[in-house]
C-alpha cells in the first residue's frame, strides 16, 4: 500500500484541496449567471424590431455580385434587388415589377419595356432606362454565372428616360429571360461606377429592393434591414429585418422552427414533416417545385452504350418505392420537364417497375444472366438521393446486376464525370431546376451534345435532337404552342433512347413557424421567399 | 535553453516546409479544375483560359510552388475559390469562435480532470478509483457527435433550458450589438460590461463546451493518475512523509508539481487535436468556427482554403509541441 | 555456455514472468472484464454472418414499408429508414470495425516499428532524417490526409483505412525510437555489436523484441481510437459508403431521424462506445500489468 493507514488527515486534505477549484468554478459561474437581467448597455431602442429568420441548409450567398451569383445566393438577392418582371407559373402570367409594361415586335426580334417611375436605389439615385441598359450590358459583358440567358440580345437601346428596347439576334422569350431569378437584376450604375471593380463581390449593395444589406458573415449568415425609400412603401405589416442563417443539421432546423427560433426553413426529411403536421406551432406549405430527380446513363461507355441495356435498367427501377420512400411528397416524373411548367407532357410514356421485362431485355442485349457491374455517384449528404440508389441497388441485385454506390461532394462528382472517359461513372444522379422557366433549360443543358462535358451526363450526341430543341427555343419566343410541341417530341426521343431514368418531380415543402404569415411559394424562384409580402402575427 | 528553443524553431520551420510541400502537390495532383471553380460552370472556354492565367495555373508546377511560398512569407494565403475572399481574412473571421470554445473547454477539462486524477491516485483500487478510471476511459471513448446530439436532445428539446446551437441568439445579437475588441465574444462582453450578451454567450457555450471537454477530461485524469502514482512511489515522497511534513504540502509542493510535466504535454496536444477535430461538434451545434469552414471547403474542393487551413493547423501544432517541449525541458533532469 | 543450456536457463524465468502476468490480470477485475468483452467482440466479428437474424439486411436488401419501426421482438433494435434490422447491422458492423481497425493498426505497425527501431539503434543522420519525416506526418491533420486520399482514390472504407494507417504510423515510430535509444546502451546489445552481429540482426532480434511491450499496449488502445476515427470519417462521408453497415455511417444517417427514432442513433453509438471503451480499458490494464514500476503484488 502506498499510503499508511493513519492518513485520514491526508485524505481529508485531499478532499479540501480537490474541492477548492470546484468551488471557485461554481461561484464564478453563479455570479456570472446572476448578472443576467442586469443593465443591458446600448442597443435595444424603444420598439423591438420584427425579425424573420430563414434557416437555410447551406451558405446563403456565394458571390455578392448579382450579375454573377448563380447559386443559393438568389434567396438573398431577390430581396435586395429587383428584376423587370416576375413570372407566375400557376397562371402563366407576368407581373410587372420594375417594368410596368412591355411589348414585342411581331417577329419577336424587338422587345420594348416601359420602366416604372419613382423607384430609388438604396444609394438614393433614381432608377431609369439608363440603369436598366447598364445593368444588362454589364451582365452580358461579364459573361459569368447565368449571364448567358441574355445570349439572344444584340443591342439595348435607351429610347427615352423610361423606355428600353432590346434588339435580338434571333427570336427568344425575352419576358421569361427578364423575369429570371438569376442574372436579371437591375443595379445602380452610380454605385458600381464610383467604386473600383470587384466592389460588389466584396459584399456591397447596389439594389432597389425592399431590403438592404446590413451585415454578413461570409458563408454563415446575412442580415438585411428595411429600405425606407422602397417604391412600394411600408404600409401594413412587414418585417423590419430579415436574417439568413446557415444551419446544416436537419434536426437543428426542425427544432428551431418548433421553438420559434426560426421563422422559415426547408429541406427537412419527410418523416419530420409528417411528425410536424400535428404540431400546432408549425405551418407546412407543400406545392409544386420545378425540381426533378434524374439518373443519367453513361451512353458513351460499355455496357450502357447499348440501348437495350438502358431500357432494361429503366424497367428495373422501383419507381413507386422511390417516389414514396425517397421522394416523400414527390410525384412520379413524366419526361424530362417537371409538372407545373409549360412543356410538361402528361401523356408521355414512362417506364414502370417490371423485373421480368428487364430480364428479357437484358437477355436480348446479350446478358441472359446479368453479370453487369455499374457505378452510380450521387451528392453526399442528400438523403433522398441516397435512399433512391439503395432501393435501386437491392432491385438490381435481383437480376444479377451489381450496383456500386458512391457518395461524393458535388465538386468531386462533377470532376469525375468530366474526367477520363474510362474512369467515369456509369450512372449520375442529380436534380435539375431551371434558370429560365423554359424546357430549353433542361433539354439544352442536360442533353445537348457537348464537346467537353458540362452537365450532359448521358454524354448524348444526337444532332437531330439538338436541332429540334434549338428550334423549340426560337419558337418559344414567337408561339408557345409550337414550342411546346417541339419540346414534347424531343422528350419522346429521350424516353425512347432511355438516356436517363426520370425518377420524380420534387415537391416544394416549406416548414414555417405559425407566426410567419403571408408567404406564397413561386417555384420559378427556387427556395426564394419574397419577404416584403410576409409579416409576423 | 535559448539554443534549444532556436534549434527547435528551426526544425519546426523545416517540418512546416515539408507539410506545405506535400499539401501543395497533393492538391495539384487531385483531379479538379480550380479555374472552372473560380469562374463558375457556365463560363466560356475563353473565360476559363483567362482565369487560368489570372490564377497562375498556366505556369509550370515548381514556379507555382515558389510563388505560393513567396506569398506565404508575406502572410498571403491566397483567395478562396468559392467566395473570392482572402483566406487570411476568412480565417480571422472564423478562428475566434473556435479558439474561444476550445480554450474554455480545455480550462474546464483541466479543472475537472486534475482533481479527478488526484482522487483516483489516492484511492487506488478503491471503488472510487475504478469509477473514475471507468469515467475517464469512457470519456475518451465516447464518439463526440453522439454526445452532442444527445445533449441537445435532453437540454434543449426535453428540458428547454439551454439553446440549440450557434454562439449567440439572433435577437440578442441584433438588439445588443457587441463592441468587438479582441474578437472573443465572452471576453469582449466581459470587458465592455455587456451582461446580456455575456449571459447569452455563456448559455450557448455550455453544451458544445462540455461535448468537447470530455476527451481532454479523460486524458488529463488518466495522465494525472498515472504520473501521480509513479511519483508517490518515489523515495523522496516517503522521506518527506517520514519527516512529518503536512500531507497538503507533500501533495501540492512536491507530488503534483512534478506530475504536471506529462500532463502539460497531454493538454497541449489535446488542444491541437481538438482544434482540428471541432468540425463534428461545430456541425451539430452550428458553431461559426473554422471546423465548419473546413467542412465546407472540403465539400466544395476549395483547394486554396484547404491548403490554408492545413498550413495554419500545422503551424499551431508545431508551436504547441514546442511549448510542451519547453515546459518539459524546464525539468533540469531532462538533458537538452 | 552452449546455446541449449542458455535457452533452458532463460525459459524458466520467462515462464515465471508469464505466470505472474496472468496472476495480475486475474486480480484486476476491470481488465479481466474488458478482456472477456474483447474476446466476445472478436467472436461476434468472426461469426457475424452466421448469427445475424436477418442476413439479407446486412447486404443491401431493402424493405421500405417496414421503415423506422421501434424496437420489438422481431427487430431487437428497431429498423432503419429503409426497413433494415438495426440489430443485424450493428452485429455485422462489429466485424467491419474490428477488421478495419486491425488492418489499419497492423499496417501502421509494419511501417512505424521498423522505422523507429532503425532510427533509435543507428542514430546519427539516419535518426534525424527519419524523425523529421515523422514530424512532418505528425503535423499533418489526419482528417486532411483522409480527404486527400478520398478525393484521389474515391471515398471508400478501404481508402479510409489506408489514410488512417498513413497518419498513425508516426506515433509508433516515436514510441519505438524512444525505447530503442535506451536499449542500445544496454549490455547485451553492446555485446552483440562487439561480436560483429549485423545491424539488421541487432535491430530485429534484439532491439525490437524488447521495445514491443509498450507498443502492444499502445496498439490495443489505438484499436479503439481507429474505430472512432473511422466512424468520424464515415460520418463525413469519407469512409464506408451506403449500404455498408458501418457504425459511424449509421450514426451519421440517424442524425436526420433521431428526433423521432431514438433507437437508430443509440444502438450504433453505444456499439462504438462499448467497443472503444473495452479496448482502452484493456490497453490500460495491460500497461499496468506489463510496466515493471507498477507491477507490484
Amino acid at each position: 500500500m502506498i499510503l499508511g493507514k493513519g492518513d485520514a488527515a491526508m485524505k481529508r486534505s485531499v478532499w479540501k484541496r480537490c474541492s477548492a477549484p470546484f468551488f471557485i468554478l461554481f461561484s464564478v459561474s453563479f455570479l456570472l449567471f446572476l448578472g443576467c437581467g442586469a443593465n443591458p448597455t446600448k442597443g435595444g431602442g424603444n420598439k423591438e424590431p420584427t425579425i424573420a429568420i430563414y434557416a437555410y441548409y447551406a451558405e446563403p450567398v456565394l458571390d455578392w455580385d448579382p450579375s454573377v451569383e448563380f447559386s443559393n445566393g438568389i434567396i438573398v438577392m431577390n430581396n435586395m434587388y429587383e428584376t423587370l418582371l416576375r413570372y407566375d407559373p400557376e397562371n402563366d402570367k407576368f407581373e410587372p415589377v420594375l417594368a410596368t409594361d412591355y411589348s414585342k415586335s411581331p417577329d419577336s426580334l424587338s422587345w420594348t419595356f416601359k420602366i416604372r417611375r419613382g423607384v430609388k436605389f438604396h444609394d438614393g439615385t433614381d432608377l431609369n432606362a439608363d440603369a436598366v441598359k447598364y445593368s444588362i450590358d454589364r451582365t452580358i459583358s461579364l459573361g459569368k454565372g447565368a449571364g448567358y440567358i441574355w445570349g439572344a440580345v444584340k443591342e439595348i437601346h435607351v429610347v427615352d428616360d423610361y423606355t428600353v428596347r432590346f434588339d435580338l439576334k434571333y427570336p427568344a422569350p425575352l419576358d421569361l429571360v427578364a423575369s429570371c431569378g438569376y442574372a436579371a437584376f437591375i443595379v445602380s450604375p452610380t454605385a458600381v461606377k464610383t467604386h473600383p471593380a470587384g466592389w460588389l463581390s466584396q459584399g456591397n449593395d447596389a439594389g432597389s429592393g425592399p431590403y438592404m444589406l446590413q451585415s454578413f458573415k461570409m458563408g454563415q449568415e446575412v442580415v438585411l434591414t428595411r429600405f425606407d425609400g422602397y417604391w412600394r412603401g411600408w404600409e401594413g405589416k412587414h418585417y423590419d429585418k430579415v436574417v439568413f442563417q446557415k444551419i446544416a443539421e436537419t434536426a437543428t432546423r426542425r427544432q428551431m422552427i418548433e421553438k420559434g427560433d426560426a421563422s422559415f426553413t426547408l429541406e427537412l426529411p419527410y418523416e419530420d414533416v409528417n411528425a410536424l403536421k400535428s404540431n400546432s406551432n408549425v405551418a407546412i406549405y407543400v406545392g409544386p417545385s420545378l425540381q426533378n430527380l434524374m439518373l443519367y446513363f453513361n451512353m458513351a461507355k460499355k455496357p450502357l452504350d447499348n440501348k437495350l441495356v438502358r431500357q432494361a435498367l429503366s424497367f428495373a427501377f422501383p419507381y413507386q418505392d422511390v417516389v414514396k420512400y425517397a421522394g416523400g411528397n414527390a410525384s412520379l416524373s413524366r419526361g424530362a420537364i417537371p409538372v407545373g411548367l409549360w412543356g410538361h407532357g402528361d401523356g408521355l410514356p414512362q417506364y414502370s417497375y417490371d423485373l421480368e421485362k428487364a430480364k428479357s431485355l437484358l437477355a436480348q442485349a446479350g446478358y441472359p444472366n446479368g453479370g453487369i457491374k455499374l457505378l452510380v455517384t450521387y451528392s453526399s449528404g442528400d438523403e433522398a438521393e441516397k435512399k433512391s440508389v439503395e432501393l435501386y441497388k437491392s432491385e438490381l441485385a435481383k437480376i444479377n446486376v451489381d450496383l456500386e454506390i458512391r457518395a461524393m461532394p458535388w465538386a468531386s462528382q462533377w470532376e469525375l464525370a468530366k474526367g477520363d472517359s474510362q474512369g467515369r461513372q456509369d450512372i449520375f444522379e442529380m436534380y435539375w431546376w431551371p434558370d429560365i422557366a423554359s424546357p430549353y433549360s433542361w433539354l439544352f443543358n442536360l442533353f445537348h451534345s457537348e464537346d467537353t462535358p458540362n452537365y450532359n451526363f448521358s454524354y448524348m450526341k444526337d444532332p437531330a435532337f439538338d436541332k429540334l430543341i434549338d428550334q423549340g427555343n426560337e419558337s418559344s419566343g414567337i408561339d408557345r404552342r409550337t414550342a411546346t410541341q417541339e419540346f414534347i417530341t424531343a422528350q419522346k426521343m429521350l424516353i425512347d433512347q432511355a438516356a436517363a431514368i426520370f425518377a420524380y418531380d420534387k415537391k416544394d415543402v416549406f416548414i414555417t413557424n405559425r407566426t410567419f404569415k403571408g408567404f406564397k411559394d413561386n417555384p420559378v424562384y427556387p427556395n426564394v421567399v419574397f419577404f416584403y409580402d410576409t409579416y409576423k402575427e | 535553453m535559448k539554443s534549444f528553443i532556436v534549434k527547435r524553431l528551426l526544425l519546426g520551420i523545416l517540418v512546416l516546409f515539408g507539410v506545405i510541400f506535400i499539401t501543395f502537390f497533393l492538391t495539384r495532383v487531385i483531379p479538379a479544375d480550380p479555374a472552372a471553380q473560380w469562374v463558375g460552370s457556365r463560363a466560356t472556354v475563353a473565360q476559363k483560359q483567362a482565369a487560368r492565367i489570372e490564377l497562375g495555373l498556366d505556369k509550370p508546377l515548381y514556379v507555382q510552388f515558389l510563388k505560393y511560398v513567396a506569398n506565404l512569407l508575406q502572410g498571403n494565403l491566397g483567395y478562396s475559390l468559392r467566395s473570392h475572399q482572402p483566406i487570411t481574412r476568412e480565417l480571422q473571421n472564423y478562428l475566434p469562435a473556435t479558439l474561444e470554445l476550445v480554450l474554455l473547454s480545455t480550462v474546464f477539462a483541466v479543472l475537472v480532470g486534475i482533481p479527478l486524477g488526484v482522487l483516483s491516485a489516492y484511492k487506488k483500487d478503491h471503488w472510487l478509483d475504478h469509477f473514475s478510471r471507468f469515467f475517464s476511459v469512457g470519456a475518451v471513448s465516447l464518439p463526440t457527435f453522439w454526445v452532442g446530439l444527445f445533449l441537445q436532445l435532453i437540454f434543449y428539446r426535453m428540458l428547454g433550458v439551454l439553446p440549440l446551437g450557434d454562439q449567440q441568439s439572433m435577437t440578442v445579437r441584433l438588439m445588443y450589438p457587441l463592441h468587438h475588441i479582441t474578437g472573443f465574444v465572452i471576453l469582449d462582453s466581459l470587458i465592455t460590461g455587456n451582461f446580456v450578451v455575456l449571459n447569452d454567450a455563456l448559455a450557448h457555450i455550455v453544451l458544445p463546451g462540455i461535448t468537447i471537454a470530455l476527451y481532454p477530461i479523460g486524458l488529463v485524469a488518466r495522465m494525472t493518475r498515472s504520473a501521480l502514482l509513479e511519483i508517490l512511489n518515489e523515495d523522496y515522497i516517503c522521506a518527506a512523509r517520514s519527516y512529518g511534513l503536512p500531507p497538503r504540502m507533500i501533495l501540492w509542493s512536491y507530488a503534483l508539481k512534478n506530475s504536471l510535466g506529462p500532463t502539460v504535454t497531454v493538454v497541449t496536444l489535446s488542444i491541437g487535436y481538438t482544434l482540428v477535430n471541432t468540425f463534428l461538434v461545430e456541425a451539430i451545434f452550428a458553431w461559426p468556427g473554422i471546423g465548419n469552414y473546413i467542412s465546407s471547403a472540403v465539400m466544395a474542393l476549395d483547394y486554396p482554403a484547404i491548403i490554408g487551413v492545413t498550413i495554419f493547423s500545422a503551424i499551431v501544432y508545431i508551436l504547441l509541441n514546442l511549448l510542451a517541449d519547453i515546459v518539459v525541458a524546464l525539468d533540469p533532469r531532462v538533458r537538452i | 555456455m552452449s546455446l541449449a543450456s542458455l535457452s533452458v536457463n532463460t525459459l524458466k524465468p520467462r515462464l515465471k514472468e508469464i505466470k505472474l502476468s496472468f496472476y495480475l490480470l486475474n486480480r484486476n477485475k476491470l481488465t479481466k472484464l474488458s478482456l472477456v468483452i474483447v474476446v466476445l467482440l472478436l467472436l461476434i466479428a468472426v461469426f457475424a454472418p452466421l448469427i445475424v437474424p436477418y442476413p439479407g439486411h446486412v447486404r443491401g436488401e431493402t424493405h421500405p414499408q417496414d421503415k423506422l419501426l421501434a424496437p420489438s421482438g422481431t427487430y431487437f433494435f428497431g429498423t432503419d429508414e429503409l426497413g433494415r434490422d438495426i440489430f443485424s447491422r450493428v452485429l455485422f458492423g462489429t466485424r467491419i470495425s474490428v477488421e478495419t481497425a486491425v488492418v489499419a493498426v497492423v499496417i501502421a505497425l509494419l511501417i512505424g516499428v521498423p522505422l523507429g527501431a532503425i532510427a533509435g539503434t543507428m542514430g546519427g543522420f539516419l535518426d534525424e532524417l527519419i524523425m523529421r519525416i515523422t514530424d512532418v506526418f505528425l503535423s499533418f491533420p489526419p482528417l486532411l490526409l483522409a480527404i486527400a486520399i478520398a478525393a484521389f482514390l474515391g471515398p471508400s472504407l478501404q481508402n479510409a483505412m489506408l489514410a488512417i494507417a498513413i497518419s498513425w504510423w508516426p506515433w509508433y515510430t516515436r514510441l519505438v525510437r524512444g525505447q530503442a535509444v535506451s536499449i542500445r546502451e544496454r549490455q547485451f546489445v553492446k555485446a552483440a555489436r562487439a561480436i560483429g552481429t549485423s545491424p539488421r540482426k541487432i535491430i530485429f532480434n534484439h532491439v525490437v523484441p524488447n521495445c514491443i511491450a509498450p507498443v502492444i499496449v499502445q496498439a490495443s488502445m489505438d484499436l479503439g481510437g481507429v474505430i472512432l476515427t473511422i466512424s468520424s470519417l464515415s460520418f463525413l462521408g469519407l469512409g464506408a459508403q451506403a449500404p455498408i453497415p458501418e457504425w459511424g455511417l449509421m450514426v451519421s444517417t440517424s442524425r436526420q431521424y433521431f428526433l423521432d427514432a431514438w433507437w437508430y442513433s443509440i444502438f450504433p453509438g453505444l456499439a462504438i462506445f462499448i467497443t472503444v471503451l473495452v479496448f482502452n480499458l484493456l490497453g490500460d490494464g495491460l500497461r499496468e500489468i506489463l510496466d515493471p514500476k507498477t507491477r507490484k503484488l
